[in-house]
């Protein structure tokens, strides 16, 4: 069975005023029906642009599809007609965002904005469509859902916005649901109920998850394959317990390293220091031959500076590491 | 990987350099102000001499390259001696706008309360009377000197300058009070006039120039309406003069009003350029 | 927000009192007496006609009685008399205060609906060819003198293409025609006063427009839009111009002081009979009454658009709203 959403060796440049920067270098993800991708990483490695190409969201100037394929279902998604994505995007493929506080227009209600999705790609009244987003209100969890359709954004926490894109991205029964961090600007109390509420939706439709995120705890909780990436390329991927309980990319296990352990004491009865990972990020347009992580690694050997690691090894949990790949690790 | 700071005048001066509409401003403006110049301190022509028959056109007398006006006087003399009026009065005008503006907002924005309520509430006073009556009245009920006027002009126009400058004092009053503060012990309010004022300049400087050019085109138009000093020559008072007479002859109102129009279209184009020198990044848009 | 309207009109009348106050300073202040400055230097003032003036505002009683006085009759509509025409102030400027406000109305909404339209179309293409003539635009449209744009139409529409008039608000032969035909002729001397008004303010709205639109194009709640599957015609004109609007109308707002100015200018270039007009002549004539009559209304009018702006920006805004709901 093929997967619901293919993503083949995507490029994608942007023009900068340094000339032009490979945000997205031959990146493949694969997502089945109904499962949960995490997609995890630091920020600028490349995880929203993922994500945004899949949505047919990047502006073509500056950004640039260079060579690559998208297939949702087979249909080729990359030079597809605006009215065809347009049709997919909120219908069959649904994003929600990170930022709440401002991913909703400040002038419309609540009601009203779900209502837009949903007169969008069904040919149904406004009254039916407000109703119906009243009902989805009530789904996501939102206490007295008549009355929060009527109200702005501006009068609802940040919880409750999360809640109404949800309820928003949702309203059409996507096949795929792409999750943009959503819950990195929320608090931690808020962010475990939205984690719930994703897995419920995803039960009740029956919706594969793309969790974008740099969160490792969040990929522990619902993701159940995992896909690292790193300046723009994906480095490991895997089941969610294979790469989690064994990483084999350096720069994947330097994240696992760094998830806090709690109960943890060292010799002298105190908590050991939390590890990180030396050095940061290199600018996408300084990035020369060799492996992108190369100053960072503690693995780091000649071939890591003169040829770019691929992703090799078993086809269930590939790594695209030189030390990995020679069995230095 | 680090970059030697630059003092951000001079990198503000770089930017400006190579920002073409604005080097293209400063250069119009230049030349206006050397034939102004010329004009008011080296020129021997009398403006309101009769010198020819009326409405001669341009081109035709070969002394009078810009043609006579309805009186018979030379326009090229109006134009060389009419710029000092127009353009010291409009400076003038916009200093004095400046002056009022940022002391008053400054006042306003350092201290809050009802210092600020109270300001604001006279800056609103004065933004509801129609500037160009007002000044009218002033000038009338006290004599039309170029100071009368440029006195006028700035009474009309602070409550702008005044209002932008307290925005800044209260954006910057946040963010430098603190360091500022401790590193003086007592706050010193001289001080705070050292450390906020010279930060709250670049939108200040820009908005100079907004206020210069507004006030050369209010200088204009009452010189237009007949009431500015009569004793002196100015673009404004040949245009009005020549009103007329616009339909038998279009050269004595066409050029002064060509002249005020590249000063202060000069004046804002430098005001741009001021504007993305010191703002680099919404340029980027 | 019936609480909100009437604080603000209560501060509106403070702002008026204010203005009153300033006028009574102004003819104090003036060189001269109070007397031989409200009767104006026409009409060789008689010794009768300056006691009646005297007797009239009160001048030989003390300061603050003068003011209450003068404050008393502004507000039952005496704004004086007239002593070059003859006639009471108010009704000086009640036969021309319709021409003004007809002027003024249309140059704004022309400016405003044409210069966002413009400004809008321009944010589509930021370094296209129509967002580069708006920032021309935006430059020379406010360096030009607005009477010098006036002169320069009459002399190309007078002369060169005699379509439109040049002179006048209608055609006095008209005088006893229909409403209608009266109308319609109106219109056509309006347009190239009105045009001449509005091309400095559209300038301003079109490149306000477009970069408020540029800004919220940029915002997070457009691309939410866009994942919705929105055609970009439903993005541009229902999502971000709502939200881009309001700063147009912010500034749209606080113009009309400088429209009633820019209208006086206007209205002596084209000679229509307005408010501003008959100031101009009112100072050739050293009518300070009547002068000073135009300086109140015309203030009045500044603070009745202000106060409609601030409302409807209150009604357009959701997020000012919230004040008076619970």
């Amino acid at each position: 069975m093929s997967a619901l959403l293919e993503i083949e060796n995507l490029r994608v440049d942007f023009a900068t005023r340094y000339g032009p920067v490979t945000a997205l270098n031959g990146v493949s993800l694969a997502v089945e029906p109904g499962e949960t991708l995490g997609v995890v990483g630091e920020s600028g490695c490349g995880k929203s642009i993922t994500a945004l190409s899949v949505m047919g969201l990047i502006p073509q100037p500056p950004g640039r599809i260079v060579e690559g394929s998208i297939r949702l279902a087979d249909e080729e998604l990359i030079g597809a007609s605006g009215r065809r994505l347009r049709q997919l995007r909120g219908g069959e493929v649904a994003m929600i965002f990170q930022e709440p506080m401002t991913s909703l227009n400040p002038v419309f209600t609540a009601g009203d904005q779900i209502a837009e999705a949903i007169m969008l790609h069904q040919k149904v009244s406004r009254d039916e469509a407000l109703k119906q987003a009243v009902a989805l209100l009530d789904r996501v969890g939102i206490p007295e859902p008549d009355v929060r359709a009527k109200n702005y954004p501006h009068q609802l926490s940040g919880g409750m916005r999360q809640r109404v894109m949800i309820a928003m991205a949702v309203s059409c029964r996507p096949r795929i649901l792409i999750a943009d961090e959503p819950t990195t600007a929320l608090d931690v109390t808020v962010q475990a109920q939205i984690f719930d509420l994703l897995n419920e939706i995803q039960r009740d439709f029956d919706a594969a998850i793309v969790l974008i995120t740099h969160d490792m705890g969040a990929i522990a909780e619902m993701a159940d394959r995992v896909a690292v990436m790193y300046a723009g390329r994906v480095v490991e991927q895997g089941s969610a317990d294979a790469v989690l309980d064994e990483p084999k990319h350096p720069y994947a296990r330097g994240l696992i390293a760094c998830i806090p352990a709690l109960g943890k004491e060292d010799g002298d009865g105190r908590p050991p220091p939390l590890a990180e990972i030396p050095g940061v990020v290199p600018p996408l347009h300084l990035l020369g031959e060799g492996c992108a992580f190369a100053e960072r690694c503690p693995h780091r050997f000649q071939r890591c500076d003169r040829e770019t690691p691929l992703l090799a090894g078993t086809a269930q949990h590939p790594a695209a590491c030189h030390a990995v790949a020679e069995g230095r690790l | 990987m680090s970059e030697a700071a630059e003092s951000p005048l001079l990198e503000a001066w770089r930017m400006f350099r190579r920002n073409w509409p604005a080097m293209a401003g400063l250069a119009i403006l230049s030349v206006i102000i050397l034939v102004t110049f010329y004009g008011a301190f080296l020129y021997q022509g009398d403006p309101y001499e009769i010198v020819w028959a009326p409405h001669e056109p341009p081109g035709v007398a070969p002394e009078f390259p810009l043609g006579t006006d309805y009186l018979g006087r030379d326009i090229v003399a109006g134009m060389l001696t009419g710029g000092a009026p127009t353009l010291a009065v409009g400076a003038s005008a916009a200093v004095i706008t400046m002056i009022i503006g940022i002391l008053l907002g400054a006042l306003a924005g350092f201290f809050g309360g009802w210092v600020d309520n109270l300001l604001m509430r006279v800056a609103e006073f004065f933004q509801v009377l129609p500037a160009l009556i007002f000044a009218m009245v002033l000038v009338t009920l006290f004599s039309p000197s170029l100071t009368t006027i440029a006195f006028a002009i700035g009474v009309v126009s602070w409550p702008q300058t005044a209002r932008l400058t307290r925005a800044e004092f209260l954006k910057i009053k946040q963010v430098e009070y603190v360091t500022a503060a401790r590193a003086i012990g007592a706050g010193n309010l001289r001080i705070m006039w050292r450390v906020i004022l010279p930060n709250a300049l670049p939108p200040l400087i820009v908005s100079a120039t907004l206020t210069v050019g507004v006030a050369i085109l209010f200088e204009a138009g009452l010189s237009f309406l007949g009431l500015g000093d009569p004793n002196t020559m100015s673009w404004g008072l040949m245009i009005g003069a020549n009103r007329d007479y616009i339909l038998d002859a279009w050269w004595p109102v066409t050029f002064p009003g060509l002249a005020i129009f590249l000063t202060v279209f000069s004046v804002s184009l430098i005001g741009d350029g001021l504007n993305d020198a010191f703002n680099p990044k919404l340029r980027e848009r | 927000m019936a609480s909100y309207i009437a604080r603000r009109l209560f501060y509106g009348l403070l702002l008026m009192v204010g203005v009153v106050v300033l006028n009574f300073l102004l003819i104090r202040l003036a060189p001269g007496d109070p007397a031989e400055v409200i009767a104006g230097e026409m009409g060789g003032a008689t010794a009768e006609v300056l006691a009646a003036i005297r007797a009239n505002y009160g001048l030989d009683k003390p300061l603050l009685t003068q003011l209450w006085i003068y404050i008393t009759q502004i507000a039952q509509g005496d704004l004086g008399l007239s002593y070059f025409f003859d006639q009471p102030v108010s009704k000086l400027i009640g036969e021309r205060i319709g021409a003004t406000i007809l002027l003024v109305l249309t140059a704004q909404f022309a400016a405003v609906f044409i210069g966002t339209t413009l400004g809008v179309l321009a944010a589509r293409k930021p370094n296209g060819l129509l967002s580069g003539f708006v920032s021309v635009f935006a430059t020379v449209g406010y360096a030009v003198p607005v009477f010098w744009t006036g002169i320069m139409l009459i002399i190309l529409f007078a002369s060169v293409i005699p379509i439109f008039p040049v002179e006048g608000m209608m055609d006095i032969r008209l005088r006893n025609a229909d409403f209608l035909t009266k109308a319609v002729n109106v219109l056509y001397h309006l347009v190239l006063p009105a045009f001449t008004l509005a091309v400095i303010y559209l300038a301003l709205y079109a490149r306000l427009a477009r970069a408020s639109m540029l800004e919220v194009l940029g915002a997070d709640y457009v691309r939410t839009a866009r994942a919705k599957g929105a055609s970009e015609r439903s993005v541009l004109f229902r999502h971000a111009l709502r939200n881009a609007a309001l700063p147009i109308l912010t500034v749209a707002g606080l113009q009309f002081g400088s429209l009633i100015s820019g209208a006086l200018l206007v209205e002596t270039v084209f000679n229509w009979p307005g408010m501003g007009r008959l100031a101009f002549d009112s100072i050739l004539r050293r009518d300070y009454p009547t002068l000073l009559g135009v300086l109140i209304i015309a203030s009045a009018c500044v603070v009745i658009a202000n106060l409609l702006t601030d409302l409807s920006y209150r009604l357009a805004d959701p997020r000012l709203k919230k004040e008076d709901e619970g």
